[in-house]
């Protein structure tokens, strides 16, 4: 397989930022996906950004279309598409199969093009995990191999002095064109095998009356965090800005978390305590996900289990409904 | 249909008859004279509205697709979308999005009597089915509609249930919770009134919608006389956004009642975990 010199990675980043428009791992207060100029921008020194890259495709507020009054009638402007060509750098096995797991919620039958525009029009160059993972780092049980190029359309693995280079995609090729000397060879290191988290799904759903949902709630604070950071949570809200006269329809991230999130106008909310949003969370990761689209919907980056407040941890809760559910 | 499903059609209302004194019936047209033509969908099922710089909301058909052009809408001013809504005069635009969501079980209701069981606006949805069958009399059989509401004031529809009532083979049963000085029917919330009626579940479905508390007991009463699970419809609210199964708030269980639902059998909602808990 190929592989590139790390002294000359920051030279084809920079030939990419030419030709596309580079998005990678930066400082912005905490590590997360910004756009960048060039390579020197780029953070390498972390073991995941805190916020995932799902706001490159799923922006946490999105202007849908304007609005305006003229004469009698209204005029409807949709926003436009992506100007450039993207290249997103640096995302981690995990994040490129959580957007897998949103292609499953954003195509279909219903189209959502807000979303595939931004998908199509970008080229992921993915980064193998480096190994020992983070402390809260769990894909393995999620069944992902962190050294997998499953979701990029290229994957650079660390091998010391270099990168070996797995181009998996058309789009992938494109980029490395011409930049590779064949004598580079190298050898991919062996992948970890994920640990078996069978029958979660039935598990999980067994519990449903269980009390350990009102226990897990009692320490919830409800600040939606979980949520925010989860690569695979997609849950937004659409809300108009401006006038009647005119203004612009937004779609906002939301969050299960939030109390209001399903309170109706009439005030009656089918979820009216922390017990009923706490187990509505993980009962979408780990039964309703599978169930619609035949695959966990948890990608065990451990963003929720880092950055929780009061330090609930999924991995407890996962133990937790493998050791109390029924088969 | 428009290939961005969150960029609405624009309608015009056309007409607006007040049905109570927080409930209103909307008669739109859809600006697109091609499309208000072809715009087709099935009773049950339901649309976006927007009122362009308050919001959107869903609402359910109220007119049958038998009857072409137009597009009915029963709304009760109780939120914010829905306040806008009534301050709106015939000639103003809207947004419509849609036909969202399934729809009652028409295959499965040829041949049979059906019986519809509503409280309050409920009705509104299932105005839509009962006009439906009404269009194509000869495919069913009986149909008795049991509806109640608050007061005498707030039964809406109130000239078409006396037009219904007076149609051969069907037969219309008012409650209402509490009577005024006019109100000679009967009194009495609307699952003890239909206790009383107590129809014969032979070959007959039965569908119900209103407030949560209603439709519970409703299918409480349906069960004891006789009627199987997968012969009871209700038609489900919930908080909903995008209509179309990816905002990710209307689900019970695995279902989205906005792409899954709105409408459902027991049989169905048995099986789901928290479907009996609305």
């Amino acid at each position: 397989m190929k592989t590139i010199k790390k002294s000359h990675l920051a030279e084809w980043l920079n030939t990419v930022a030419q030709g596309y428009d580079l998005f990678g791992p930066a400082l912005d207060g905490v590590v997360q996906f910004k756009r960048v100029e060039s390579s020197d921008q780029l953070v390498f020194d972390y073991a995941n950004s805190v916020v995932p890259p799902k706001n490159l495709f799923l922006p946490q507020t999105e202007c849908l279309f304007a609005f305006r009054r003229e004469g009698g009638s209204i005029i409807l402007e949709p926003s436009g598409g992506l100007e450039r060509e993207r290249v997103l750098f640096g995302i981690r096995p995990c994040d490129a199969r959580s957007l897998l797991l949103l292609d499953k919620v954003f195509n279909g039958d219903l189209e959502d093009t807000y979303y595939q525009e931004k998908r199509r029009g970008t080229t992921l160059v993915g980064l193998a995990c480096p190994s020992p993972p983070q402390r809260t780092c769990f894909c393995t049980s999620m069944g992902i191999d962190p050294l997998s190029p499953e979701g990029v359309d290229i994957l650079l693995t660390d091998l010391g002095d270099r990168y070996l280079v797995e181009v998996t995609t058309e789009k992938g090729e494109e980029l490395v064109e011409g930049l590779f000397l064949p004598s580079a060879e190298g050898e991919k290191p062996k992948g970890e095998k994920g640990k078996s988290l069978e029958g979660i799904e039935e598990k999980i759903s067994s519990l449903w009356e269980d009390e350990y949902w009102r226990e897990l709630s009692r320490r919830c604070l409800g600040c939606g965090i979980c949520t925010y950071l989860c690569p695979t949570c997609r849950c937004f809200d659409l809300t108009d800005v401006g006038s009647t006269l005119g203004g612009k329809r937004f779609r906002c991230w939301d969050s299960c978390m939030f109390a209001d999130f399903t309170r109706m106008a009439s005030g009656v909310n089918p979820r009216p305590t922390g017990k009923e949003r706490v187990r509505q969370r993980y009962f979408d990761k780990f039964s309703y996900f599978p169930e619609q689209y035949g695959v966990l919907g948890c990608v065990g980056c451990g963003r929720c289990s880092q950055y929780c407040p009061v330090g609930i941890d999924i991995r407890t809760i996962i133990n937790e409904v493998m050791a109390r559910g029924a088969k | 249909m428009s290939s961005n499903i969150y960029l609405p059609h624009l309608a015009t209302i056309t007409d607006i008859e007040a049905q109570t004194p927080d409930t209103t019936m909307f008669r739109v047209i859809l600006e697109d004279s091609t499309l208000a033509q072809s715009f087709t969908y099935q009773p049950g099922q339901f649309a976006e509205l927007s009122i362009f710089g308050v919001g959107e909301c869903p609402i359910s058909i109220a007119s049958t697709p038998t009857r072409k052009g137009f597009l009915e809408f029963c709304v009760r001013a109780v939120g914010q979308v829905t306040n806008a809504l009534h301050e709106l005069d015939v000639g103003r635009k809207i947004g419509v999005r849609g036909p969202y969501g399934n729809s009652f079980p028409l295959p499965e209701l040829e041949g049979r009597n059906l019986l519809f069981i509503g409280g309050g606006i409920g009705l509104a949805p299932l105005r839509s089915l009962i006009n439906y069958a009404l269009d194509n009399r000869d495919h069913y059989g009986e149909v008795e509609l049991v509806y109640g509401a608050r007061s005498p004031q707030d039964l809406v529809f109130k000239d078409e249930l006396n037009s219904w009532d007076e149609q051969e083979g069907v037969t219309v049963y008012l409650t209402v919770d509490r009577g005024d000085e006019r109100w000679r029917g009967p009194v009495g919330f609307v699952p003890s009134f239909l206790r009383e009626i107590a129809p014969s579940p032979q070959e007959k479905v039965a569908f119900t919608c209103g407030p949560p508390i209603m439709i519970k007991l409703v299918i409480e009463a349906l069960e004891e006389m006789g009627f199987p699970p997968h012969r009871i419809v209700t038609t489900l609210e919930m908080k909903m956004k995008c209509g179309v199964g990816k905002c990710g708030r209307c689900n019970i269980g695995s279902n989205y009642v906005c792409r899954d639902g709105p409408v459902f059998t027991l049989e169905q909602l048995k099986a789901l975990p928290g479907g009996l808990e609305l």
